[in-house]
């Protein structure tokens, strides 16, 4: 029971978020008829429906084995840059912290 | 007092399974080009539900973070903190984005929102600034990743390899 509000609590907070951001988004946006400005130069404009994904690369269908596997890696060296850029000055501090030695009078 | 233990070393290992599960489907997810649109917005629909349970098994932390917030409390935690709330709104907007412009998981469901020309960009941006804010999150809790790492996967590998080679020594 105690896990259920738990969860009630959690997905009401998600819920209430969600909301808000529709409305916003929504409010400030255009509506689904608007054209969309197409970069590549084959069309001035475009619908909706003509949307490029990702960079103008289909996200259907996917590049095998190997292209996931470089998706995968590449997004793993972000974060582990990302953690390293943290955790080794933290880590080299934390240590010259202990190195220096404690005057006791 | 053991039956305490033994629910937090259960805990931790279902903490750090869900963990490591997360991370590995962001990762595939974070790259739809290569992983197809489908299992992008399955995968990342299913993450919605382990993120839950994340927060479930972090609750006590939450809560008792959110009662000192205001009073005195260590830099770090209070970093921690605002940064996991970042995550969550970022999260949440990712997610929201993700639900509307979706061209596998709501056409399935039989559910058609009206499109808008902001929830692409704000997509593409949430899911950047999340791979940010995974890696501050993974920094900051790295330690506690080293430690349960070695406690539950690295210590078990070598003590069943030197079990192993104990057994092989003839008496």
């Amino acid at each position: 029971m105690k896990t259920f509000g738990r969860v009630l609590v959690i997905v009401i907070a998600f819920a209430i978020l969600m909301g808000v951001t529709y409305s916003v988004v929504s409010a400030s946006g255009s509506s689904n008829t608007a054209p969309v400005f197409q970069r590549d130069g084959r069309d001035g404009f475009a619908p909706n429906d003509g949307q490029r994904e990702f960079g103008g690369r289909e996200r259907e269908g996917g590049a095998g084995g190997f292209g996931m596997l470089f998706g995968l890696l590449k997004n793993t060296i972000i974060v582990a840059v990302i953690t390293a850029l943290i955790v080794l000055p933290k880590n080299f501090f934390q240590q010259k912290r202990r190195a220096v030695p404690v005057k006791i009078n | 007092m053991t039956e305490t233990i033994t629910k937090t070393k259960n805990q931790t290992k279902t903490k750090l399974v869900i963990d490591v599960a997360i991370f590995i489907a962001f990762l595939i997810a974070m790259d739809p080009r290569s992983s197809g649109i489908a299992v992008h917005e399955w995968l990342a629909t299913a993450a919605l539900g382990a993120i839950v349970v994340h927060l479930l098994l972090s609750w006590d932390w939450i809560i008792q973070t959110s009662r000192r917030i205001i009073g005195k409390m260590n830099n770090q935690a209070r970093i921690n903190y605002v940064l996991n709330w970042a995550m969550f709104f970022d999260v949440t907007i990712l997610m929201l984005s993700g639900f509307v412009i979706s061209k596998a998981v709501m056409p399935a469901l039989g559910i058609a929102l009206p499109q808008n020309f902001a929830w692409r960009p704000l997509h593409d941006l949430s899911a950047n600034l999340f791979l940010v804010l995974l890696g501050l999150h993974t920094a900051l809790h790295w330690s506690w990743v080293v430690d349960t790492c070695k406690r539950y996967i690295f210590q078990p590998i070598v003590r069943l390899f030197t079990a192993k080679s104990r057994k092989d020594i003839p008496a």
